[in-house]
């Protein structure tokens, strides 16, 4: 564990010097995220200047749901993105043929290597914004809520992951997964809106079979002042789940690679 | 072809919700069947209203040096690419939007099935100018690395000014008019307005008169990008 814990500070110190030497590009980053932030902020805030309420939520809970979906998304985003985004492409060009041969567990290489540490910015902001939301609230619920974020948060990236790792890692399968990554952007924008939303069949789905729901809506549901603690649970074992599926998976594709450089 | 259904379905779902949520028959004086047309036909025609593919290419044509082949050529850098994007759009535009025009002949909902050309008309129009914008943004290739955080900023602006994620006429005013008399709003949002009845053949005719003037501003401002760059440029890849 601890040499891992090592790799991945090696690989955060590499990655900064990367990103220093493209300054105006860490700039568009962060800009970049501003700009979609606004946009799903601004479909709540002019849904709700028309309507009170939507599936339960009106629009002070919406923007919890909102600004939850936001610090996963941004430690997502300097975590994994770069990393899963470009798997397919790091397969094709024989790049894995290289980690493989390394003392180190490939999946782990595979996700971890480059990090895009631009987000840090994003994750101050998120972070202030879901204050600001959840201070917000005409009634806030105790301040102790938020704390569960520290057990959420993590296991939505943990599912997320899970899942996220699915799609790329069919690359080495599929050979050009491109189009699968397309499939991927639309079940993770099912998660970009509160579950309450969906007619109850596609509900079950998005908690169960693609449980994109566990990425912003059950942790904003927990800290807005839901009893459903089953929930936290399911999180923490769902996650736990996702995880070791995806190795099984990577072991399962790596049994079918053939190598791309050689 | 999955994706623009899969956001469609997306966006039905929600507006059914809303509509279920609120107990409200209108909404900004429009009813549920309006809203549902709106987001059917929305995720189709911002599918072909982006440019990301295109655009990569023109940047890394410039970033690895291979524009040398094209600036070779008896034609220009930005005719070359635009045939090319126009000639995809048409594909794509005679795959995809069938899925919405077939469904929207069946369902029942809001849709003007005559002013369909009109409507497409609109978006080619516009398309051009998605591409000018894109040969702009290409252009700063010549003067700074890695600039694909500017497409992806450039494309997730237009998804909200293009009436993607909503229709634009919800927006509060001043903003509502700022929005809709912008070019942008010809990508989604007047073209799907008109085919579901929500704007008028006046609205429309003010798109193509935006776009142009849109057109107007933008074409020498990207044409002296390009030649300022390609002043700076020292053939790399030559």
């Amino acid at each position: 564990m601890r040499k891992y814990m090592n790799i991945l500070y090696g690989f955060f110190k590499a990655s900064a010097i990367a990103d220093l030497e493209y300054r105006l590009n860490i700039v568009m980053k962060v800009v970049t995220d501003i700009i979609w932030y606004l946009a799903q902020v601004s479909v709540f805030e002019v849904i709700f200047r028309n309507v009170d309420q939507v599936g339960g939520w009106n629009l002070h809970s919406a923007r919890v749901f909102i600004a939850a979906l936001f610090v996963v998304d941004s430690i997502w985003m300097l975590l994994f993105s770069e990393n899963l985004d470009r798997l397919s492409d790091k397969v094709r060009r024989g790049e894995l043929d290289l980690l493989l041969s390394k003392p180190v567990n490939s999946q782990f290489m595979m996700s971890f290597q480059r990090l895009s540490t631009p987000y840090l910015i994003n994750i101050l902001i998120t972070i202030g914004y879901l204050n600001w939301a959840f201070f917000s609230l005409p009634e806030p619920p105790s301040g102790w809520r938020l704390l569960m974020l520290i057990v959420l948060v993590p296991c939505s990236l943990m599912i997320t992951y899970g899942m996220r790792f699915f799609f790329s890692a069919a690359a080495l399968i599929f050979a050009r997964a491109e189009n699968i990554n397309y499939i991927w952007w639309q079940f993770y924008r099912l998660g970009m809106r509160p579950d309450a939303l969906y007619p109850p069949w596609l509900r079950y789905i998005v908690l169960t079979v693609i449980p994109v729901g566990f990425l912003a809506s059950v942790p904003a549901r927990l800290i807005l002042g839901s009893n459903e603690w089953g929930f936290i649970v399911a999180a923490i074992g769902l996650g736990a789940f996702m995880v070791w599926v995806s190795t099984r998976f990577w072991a399962f594709a790596l049994k079918r690679y053939s190598s791309a450089s050689s | 072809m999955i994706q623009p259904i899969l956001t469609a379905g997306i966006e039905v779902a929600l507006w059914t919700a809303i509509f279920a949520g609120s107990g409200q028959a209108t909404i900004g004086s429009y009813p549920r069947e309006s809203y549902l047309a709106y987001a059917l036909w929305a995720a189709f025609f911002a599918r072909i209203s982006s440019n990301w593919m295109y655009e990569f290419r023109m940047i890394e044509e410039i970033d690895t040096g291979s524009v040398n082949s094209v600036l070779a050529r008896p034609i220009s850098f930005y005719e070359y690419y635009l045939s090319q994007f126009l000639g995809y759009k048409v594909i794509t535009s005679l795959i995809s939007l069938t899925v919405p025009f077939i469904l929207t002949l069946f369902i029942g909902v809001s849709t003007y099935h005559s002013r369909f050309p009109a409507a497409l008309l609109l978006v080619f129009f516009y398309l051009v100018l998605v591409h000018t914008v894109s040969f702009s943004i290409a252009s700063f290739a010549f003067f700074f690395n890695r600039i694909h955080s500017l497409t992806m900023a450039k494309n997730i602006a237009l998804w909200l000014l293009m009436g993607e994620l909503f229709p634009l006429d919800l927006i509060p005013e001043p903003y509502r008019s700022w929005v809709i008399h912008l070019p942008f709003s010809s990508g989604v949002y007047i073209p799907v307005g008109y085919l579901t009845g929500r704007l008028g053949h006046a609205d429309l005719l003010k798109a193509f008169v935006s776009v142009a003037l849109g057109l107007l501003v933008l074409a020498p401002a990207s044409s002296a990008l390009w030649l300022a760059g390609r002043k700076r440029y020292s053939g790399t890849g030559a």
